[in-house]
């Protein structure tokens, strides 16, 4: 295998992604864990611009980084700030063994699975995809799926708007 | 690989750092001047390095972080704020050879980018563990959220009518004619929205001195303190930047006035809206939380909408159609 930035980018980036997602399961605070939660997704966006998929990795930022601010307003706001975290010696001690094997098994599972998956041997050419050819994509080729989903998403908005009024009033 | 690659960015950094010590100058004098006041005008020739010795002062200053903060996130929440500020300026075109990163989405880069800083506002205002500092993030983050929608959607009718999110596509469309006479009304929704997005008068309620002490920066003292500001103003340099180039034509000349060099008149008009910024915190009360939320809901985003209907339907007409 040859070492180019490109490769390296990779590993440092998918290092970052997956450190934010083992900082997010360890830490106890939940500011902390949002934190990491949105280091991790940050990280998955500059993989996305190693894949020239620059819109998407973008487009990531923009959402995950609002839906991070809302996520920490929420854990600030339902749960206790002061109390400090107990140590919880659980009286269950299998269960780290337990789930290191699970976690083990699964993964064994998954990479088994990867590697006996035939992968088409050429490569594509991700350069000449622009935003361009996505929009045309979207709204040409796929308009009505596009359409119902942006019907879908409507309707979860108004029926949790009308969830919430509901709790108001009473 | 270039040799400006590399130093590029740190001249750049160069020209920002002179840009925020002139621009605190600049809008103390301004302010006083409107205010019927000298301003600053005792350290220096005209009070040129009141803003030097303030700054010297911020980074002589002790470094006190509160007993009960969370140490960590208190020492990132500056960083996470201040990083994003920067990152932003790479996208903007200043003439057609000054330029960093001609990247293709770089409208949607900004924009996406510039929001990171709201997780540092927040992370800040809670690892204080106070409680305006506490309130202050949360209006921030409101605040952040509510405005960044009619932005988006401000700029929506820019885009269609070019066609492209790249800014310096964007830029050469206005060879003939500047976005803000078509878009008038996309401008006056962008202006505003930015405004909120950076915080500053009328929609300065993060850091509202008179109810929340300072606001999530209340805790923070010394070069962290820097830091926040720096970021602050650090995107008033960007957001000026972006406006000049959306709506004001970035370096097209006016009149055909070529034989002034492009950056000049990118300066110019930069300058222009930088003015109008610190005008504004002159002359404009603090806005009401309530009436902020009203605001960006119930005036901005219908507005902004409006906006995109016309310009789609103007766009169809036949001889209105040109410049759209």
């Amino acid at each position: 295998m040859v070492v180019t930035g490109e490769s390296i980018a990779f590993f440092v980036l998918s290092m970052m992604a997956i450190g934010g997602g083992m900082m997010m399961i360890s830490a106890t605070k939940v500011v902390h864990m949002v934190l990491s939660l949105a280091f991790s997704l940050l990280s998955i966006a500059g993989i996305y611009v190693l894949l020239h998929a620059e819109f998407l990795a973008v487009v990531q930022v923009l959402i995950y980084t609002g839906a991070i601010s809302i996520l920490m307003l929420f854990g600030i706001m339902l749960t206790k700030h002061h109390v400090t975290e107990e140590d919880d010696q659980s009286p269950r001690r299998w269960h780290p063994f337990l789930s290191f094997l699970g976690v083990g098994a699964l993964f064994a599972i998954i990479m088994g699975v990867i590697y006996q998956t035939p992968f088409a041997n050429n490569e594509e050419v991700t350069q000449s995809y622009s935003l361009e050819a996505l929009g045309k994509a979207v709204f040409k080729q796929y308009v009505i799926p596009f359409e119902l989903t942006s019907i879908l998403l409507l309707v979860a908005l108004v029926g949790a708007v009308i969830l919430a009024k509901k709790e108001a009033d009473s | 690989m270039h040799a400006m690659t590399f130093i590029g960015p740190v001249i750049l950094l160069g020209v920002v750092l002179g840009f925020v010590t002139m621009a605190i100058l600049f809008e103390r004098k301004v302010i006083g001047w409107m205010q019927g006041r000298h301003g600053p005008n005792r350290v220096g020739p005209w009070g040129v390095l009141q803003s030097v010795a303030d700054v010297l002062k911020l980074l002589l200053k002790e470094d006190i972080i509160p007993h009960q903060a969370d140490r960590p996130l208190f020492k990132w929440a500056p960083i996470i704020a201040f990083v994003p500020a920067f990152a932003v300026l790479a996208v903007i075109p200043y003439t057609p050879t000054v330029y960093f990163a001609d990247i293709g989405v770089g409208l949607l880069y900004y924009i996406a980018i510039s929001s990171i800083t709201t997780i540092g506002v927040l992370a800040g205002g809670w690892a204080s563990n106070n409680k305006y500092a506490l309130l202050g993030a949360m209006r921030s983050a409101a605040q952040m959220i509510s405005y960044e929608i009619p932005l988006v959607m401000a700029v929506i009718g820019v885009i269609m009518s070019v066609g492209s999110l790249n800014l310096m596509t964007i830029v050469e469309a206005q060879k003939n004619l500047w976005f803000i006479l078509p878009q008038f009304i996309g401008f006056a929704v962008f202006f505003v929205a930015s405004l909120a997005e950076l915080n500053r008068t009328p929609f300065d309620l993060p850091e509202a001195e008179s109810e929340l002490v300072a606001g999530y920066h209340v805790e923070y003292t010394g070069f962290r303190f820097a830091f926040f500001m720096l970021a602050e103003y650090v995107y008033v340099f960007a957001m000026a930047g972006l406006t000049t180039v959306l709506y004001l034509g970035g370096w097209n000349p006016l009149f055909g006035m070529t034989f002034i060099p492009p950056i000049i008149w990118f300066v110019f008009k930069f300058s222009l809206i930088v003015f109008s910024l610190f005008w504004i915190r002159a002359t404009l009360p603090r806005i009401r939380i309530d009436q902020l939320m009203q605001l960006g809901w119930k005036v901005l985003l219908p507005l902004a909408l409006a906006n995109i209907f016309l310009s789609a339907i103007l766009k169809e007409i036949p001889w209105i159609g040109q410049f759209y």
